[in-house]
């Protein structure tokens, strides 16, 4: 079509340019969190993480070494050190007074209030010296603007995965969703199918109703079913629980399942069908030979759409799984949790956010075929 | 004859499913796969069924760093019982123990922050009354004895009252943090007084600096900080018999001296400049985060008023008394109100009877209990039989000094009220009057919504 | 019981169940009550055939029944009772009380604002890109990268989202990217965004258009690619550009593909609660029905009104599920 017209190739990059920037304004707010997981807190609460590759330049306010380490040189009493152990950063400016932080430059010398005199070099090493001992409980505080390089860590990551015991860790939210996840996908499936296939190639009567039925709780908002559920739940004894969530999610997914699979169903070919049932093979033979095993891409479909719904889901999870035991919580309502207790600490937050959302994403890329099949089935007409 | 052709078709079929699922044979196919299948499913039931959980399941509302420090007193009972026992805690607590004691999946112990939240469970049936005896016990071992008793006494479900609250750790609330560094870099004198307070406001302001930090943000408890301050307030411009009937609802929430004690808040909370971030980001700020504007450099504010287990959340290595330390919230000089203290408790409560939760009540009646927590940060209790040298710093010292000799001494107002309000609409309520409403309507629609619960 | 145990555990005894009971239940029927044998075989077979799909279709009809139609009919119920007086019959007094609620009237205001709004830029976004990604060469990786929000949950998006609207105190760097074009192209102070009233329910609109608009595309896509060349070749003869080409003959075409993705993202927009619940919970005036029912059964402890506003969802919801229901019945004839 576009040979036939004899497109100009201005257009075409109009085209591709106005595509980059409309994939760049969607990829842009990931990419800050995926950049800001790397890095440390110091450097993401001072610069944007746009900034990330550039030195930041931070306010910091360090305690020096108490009069305790003070040693004799001569006839002056000194406290040498240094003010940066690990970072190589370079000052520019400093003070000794909350008021006024900028003072001084890098290799000058303040007075202090008790008459000692306190010099700064820029790489942080400073040196306190005073004619008379030096009194007072707690060492001087200085204050430095200082250009630190970019630094970037897998510290949050490992922060977050592997310390066990820490109250920010995923590790156990993570089993626990997986533990969520996983019949939730597997056990509407297996139900589904065979309802799928006797709506599409068993004859009944009823069959178009029941279809319309199916049609018409697919369109049901899941708040509704919340109330009445919990209280079913409570009064025949399942509680809050693995198994209630199962349960729950097994009923919310299941007018999705049949009619992808059905829709799917319809579409194999009859003649399969009809002669094998000619030949004399049951119904459930037919459904487990032959129908279960051609249907495998709407299977796949509805399997990976079932999986990252019930692993990105936060509340069927906050009513029917999480109770007070704390055995019991799933990545999203952690992430809730930390986006509270946690709200300034961005490092632990886009680290956290990554983690959970890890899995779907690699499910996604690995699976986006079957996923836009699925979504496809019955939705273009 | 029939099972040949159904194998000529079931050989058309094999290539189209070889298409569909190229390899392997599926695993319904294969019946022996099947059948052992169905078996180890059974035996892993069996013996899955005889693993245990913990003996003692206790739920709480601190998260992060607070949870460390309660981990550790509890650290002391597994050792000295042996038993396994989980804490778990939530920022929707309130919600959350709701849910779960009507769930019947109840902890075994819940640390309720609000007496108010314990009086409706307990009406509801939901408490077990604590071991007899212990009224009597806290009669004779805590500093004012009988309000905590009284605080810890509700009606349950056929009105008949019990103890059902025993009270571990309390919080000094009428304390603002500084740090005294900052104050005599600048020259600023500590105020005695509420007149003197707000002048070393406005003189900050005038400074070209800001005065002060306030976050009220807490996840699902958005709103608690601000009705502190409310509460504070209240107690300073009114006698305390106002702030009693208050509390009780005998008198309405709009009424004038209530919107004025709101009003006074706002003072502090609604200018731009007398707030870090300005007025907007006080209801965006976490309460965890806002205190680290004092210790900014260059310091974003200069003054935090908070409670006592707020040193839990400054940054590591401050020394409290030495780089950060508090001083009293002032009271009004002409106003003659005396000197008053707002104070709360977390008071813990058996939502689900288990012998092990009575043995951990006891526990928490040694003074073992107590110095576990004293030795670390933001813990003060009224128990007379403590060492007060366990405490970790001289601030905590001076801040049970300052509970224990208050003129007026009142427990936080909105945790004495009702669940649905005084852990609802008074939150989110301020939530709204720090954004920006009007006070009186504020407090209209919070009394409206105890109205609806009556 | 080990969580993972348990879950094992159950996944067995579903499947195992679901196919033991689908094997056993045709066993019975086929040999036992209705045996293809003796002298009644064809009417015994008929019978077996008649009562087979049921077979198959009582598990997963059974579950839809309590899981799904049950809820709807015991929600309407119990927002006709009221909890505290022991689940006594009141009419309609939750309805009442839930509309003198200003609360709710905001929840309503911003809803409807929500479903204008979240469908219509998600429909024209997610129609642009597909227009625009068929026609180049690396238009599979384009569509992957906005699909991509889809797998990521709404909670995870609001993270993402907060760290964009970050306000820093004037006068320090700003972290957020919105803040940081603000100042540079204003020269304004940094605004807190999720406060602002009104404009906030937009900037919360934005995380979900963010995610639907890749839905959008996809579905989109196809349709497009299923318009007959000719017709598009026709009006390329007849001179007309691509403008008119787009607006008067492709969209026409499509129109029944789009109604289909306005009315499903409309069902995503009216569920929304992850959203609301992270970022705001609902404060500055950005409350939303969804949330405002979580807060009416958990915090307020509520059932009736919880029941009531579910049941506003319901009402909402119930003219796309009549169009629904409406299409399905006449794709079956």
């Amino acid at each position: 079509m576009d040979n036939i017209a004899g497109h100009k190739s201005s257009l075409s990059w109009v085209v591709n340019i106005s595509v980059v920037l409309l994939v760049a304004l969607w990829m842009l707010p990931t990419v800050g969190l995926l950049v800001s997981s790397f890095r440390t807190a110091d450097q993401i609460s001072t610069s944007g993480w746009w900034r990330a590759l550039a030195p930041s330049e931070q306010n910091i306010k360090i305690r020096a070494k108490g009069p305790d380490t003070q040693v004799q040189q001569g006839d002056l009493f000194v406290i040498e050190g240094q003010l940066f152990n690990e970072t190589d950063a370079e000052i520019s400016v400093w003070g000794i007074s909350s008021r006024a932080i900028d003072d001084f430059a890098a290799g000058e010398t303040a007075e202090l209030k008790n008459g000692a005199r306190l010099t700064v070099q820029a790489d942080g090493a400073y040196r306190i010296e005073h004619s008379e001992e030096i009194t007072g409980k707690r060492g001087q505080r200085i204050f430095v603007t200082a250009t630190t390089p970019p630094e970037f860590t897998f510290d949050n990551y490992d922060l977050l995965l592997f310390q066990g015991d820490n109250t920010d860790s995923m590790g156990r939210a993570f089993i626990s969703t997986l533990t969520v996840t996983i019949p939730a996908t597997i056990i509407p499936i297996v139900v589904a199918a065979f309802a799928a296939y006797a709506l599409a190639w068993m004859d009944f009567p009823g069959r178009a109703l029941l279809i319309a039925f199916i049609v018409g709780l697919l369109v049901v908002p899941l708040q509704l079913a919340l109330i009445p559920l919990l209280k079913l739940h409570l009064s025949i004894g399942i509680g809050k629980g693995y198994l209630g969530a199962w349960l729950a999610h097994t009923g919310f997914g299941l007018p999705l399942a049949i009619y992808l699979l059905r829709n799917y169903m319809v579409g194999l070919p009859r003649d399969i069908i009809e002669n094998a049932r000619v030949d004399g093979a049951t119904e459930f033979q037919i459904f487990v030979k032959i129908i279960l095993p051609l249907s495998f891409p709407a299977l796949a479909s509805f399997a990976i759409f079932q999986f990252l719904w019930t692993w990105n889901d936060l509340l069927v999870a906050k009513v029917f799984l999480i109770d007070s035991t704390g055995q019991t919580t799933v990545m999203t309502n952690r992430i809730v949790e930390l986006l509270g207790t946690r709200g300034g600490n961005w490092e632990i937050l886009a680290t956290a956010a990554f983690v959970s959302i890890a899995v779907p994403l690699a499910v996604f890329f690995a699976m986006q075929k079957y996923l836009v099949r699925g979504l496809l089935a019955g939705s273009v007409k | 004859m029939h099972s040949k052709r159904f194998g000529k078709t079931l050989k058309v079929f094999q290539i189209a499913k070889e298409c569909a699922h190229p390899g392997g044979v599926l695993p319904w196919e294969d019946d022996i796969m099947f059948s052992r299948y169905l078996l180890g499913a059974a035996s892993a039931a069996l013996v899955a069924g005889s693993a245990s959980a913990a003996d003692l399941t206790i739920f709480g509302p601190w998260l992060g760093p607070d949870e460390a420090q309660v981990q550790k007193v509890i650290d002391v009972f597994r050792a000295d019982t042996g038993l396994d026992v989980a804490y778990v805690g939530s920022d929707s607590f309130e919600q959350q123990i709701m849910i779960d004691a009507e769930a019947g999946s109840a902890p075994n112990i819940a640390i309720f922050p609000q007496p108010g939240l314990a009086a409706d469970m307990a009406a509801r049936g939901f408490l077990t009354p604590l071991a007899e005896g212990t009224g009597d016990w806290v009669r004779d071992n805590y500093a004012a004895g009988q309000s905590w008793v009284d605080l810890g006494t509700y009606a349950d479900k056929d009105g008949a009252d019990n103890l059902y609250g025993f009270f571990y750790k309390v919080d000094v609330k009428s304390l603002v943090w500084y740090l005294p560094e900052n104050f005599e870099d600048a020259g600023y004198e500590v105020p005695q007084t509420m007149e003197e307070l707000k002048a070393l406001t406005d003189q900050i302001v005038a400074d070209g600096e800001t005065p002060w930090c306030i976050g009220l943000g807490s996840g699902g408890a958005t709103g608690w900080p601000a009705t502190d301050w409310v509460e504070d307030m209240m107690l300073r411009t009114q006698s305390p018999d106002v702030y009693d009937q208050w509390v009780k609802n005998e008198i309405s929430f709009d009424d004038p001296r209530v919107v004025a004690a709101i009003e006074e808040f706002g003072a502090f909370a609604r200018k731009d400049d007398y707030v870090a971030g300005g007025a907007n980001a006080v209801a965006a700020t976490d309460f965890r985060d806002s205190p680290k504007g004092i210790f900014a450099s260059p310091p974003q504010c200069y003054m935090h008023r908070q409670a006592s287990f707020i040193p839990a959340f400054f940054p590591e290595g401050t020394e409290v008394g030495v780089d950060a330390d508090f001083f009293y919230f002032p009271a009004y000089a002409e106003k003659d109100l005396g000197a008053p203290v707002l104070g709360a408790g977390t008071l813990w409560a058996i939502t689900n009877d288990d012998p092990a939760a009575h043995q951990f009540i006891e526990f928490l009646k040694t003074p073992e209990a107590h110095h576990a927590w004293m030795e670390q940060k933001g813990f003060l209790t009224p128990h007379k039989g403590v060492d007060p040298e366990k405490f970790s710093d001289p601030t905590l010292r001076k801040m049970n000094e300052i509970l224990l000799g208050a003129t007026t001494f009142r427990f936080d107002g909105s945790d004495l009220m009702p669940g649905g309000v005084g852990a609802g609409s008074f939150w989110t309520g301020m939530v709204d009057y720090a954004g920006g409403k009007d006070a009186g309507a504020v407090a209209t629609e919070i009394q409206n919504s105890w109205d609806a619960l009556k | 019981m080990h969580p993972a145990i348990l879950g094992l555990v159950t996944i067995a005894i579903g499947v195992g169940g679901c196919v033991g009971y689908f094997y056993l239940s045709n066993m019975v029927l086929d040999h036992v009550i209705f045996p293809a044998r003796g002298p009644n075989a064809g009417k015994n077979i008929n019978r077996a055939n008649q009562i087979r799909p049921w077979l198959f279709l009582f598990p997963a009809l059974f579950a839809l029944c309590l899981y799904l139609a049950y809820p709807v009919v015991e929600t309407l119920r119990l927002s006709l009772t009221d909890r505290d007086a022991g689940g006594a019959f009141v009419g309609l007094a939750n309805y009442t009380q839930m509309m003198s609620e200003a609360k709710f009237w905001e929840a309503m205001r911003n809803n409807m604002l929500w479903l204008i709004v979240v469908p219509a830029l998600s429909t024209a976004f997610g129609l642009l890109a597909a227009q625009l990604t068929d026609r180049i060469r690396w238009g599979n990786l384009a569509k992957s990268l906005i699909f991509m929000p889809m797998a990521i949950s709404f909670v995870g998006a609001a993270v993402i989202w907060k760290l964009v609207y970050d306000a820093r105190p004037a006068g320090t760097d700003q972290i957020g990217i919105l803040n940081a074009v603000y100042i540079w192209m204003t020269g304004a102070e940094p605004q807190t965004w999720l406060t602002l009233p009104f404009w906030n329910s937009f900037f919360l609109m934005a995380v979900l258009v963010w995610i639907q608009t890749g839905f959008a595309m996809v579905i989109l896509s196809a349709a497009l690619r299923g318009i007959p060349e000719e017709t598009v070749e026709a009006a390329i003869v007849d001179g007309a550009g691509p403008m008119q080409i787009f607006f008067k003959i492709k969209v026409p075409q499509i129109k029944s593909t789009i109604m289909v993705v306005w009315t499903t993202i409309t069902l995503v927009v009216l569920k929304v609660f992850d959203i609301v619940f992270a970022m705001t919970n609902g404060q500055w005036e950005t409350q939303v029905l969804a949330n405002y029912m979580y807060d009416k059964l958990f915090r307020s402890n509520d059932w009736g009104v919880g029941s009531a506003s579910a049941m506003v969802i319901m009402l909402l919801v119930l003219p796309i599920l009549i169009w629904n229901v409406r299409n399905a019945r006449q794709e079956m004839r």
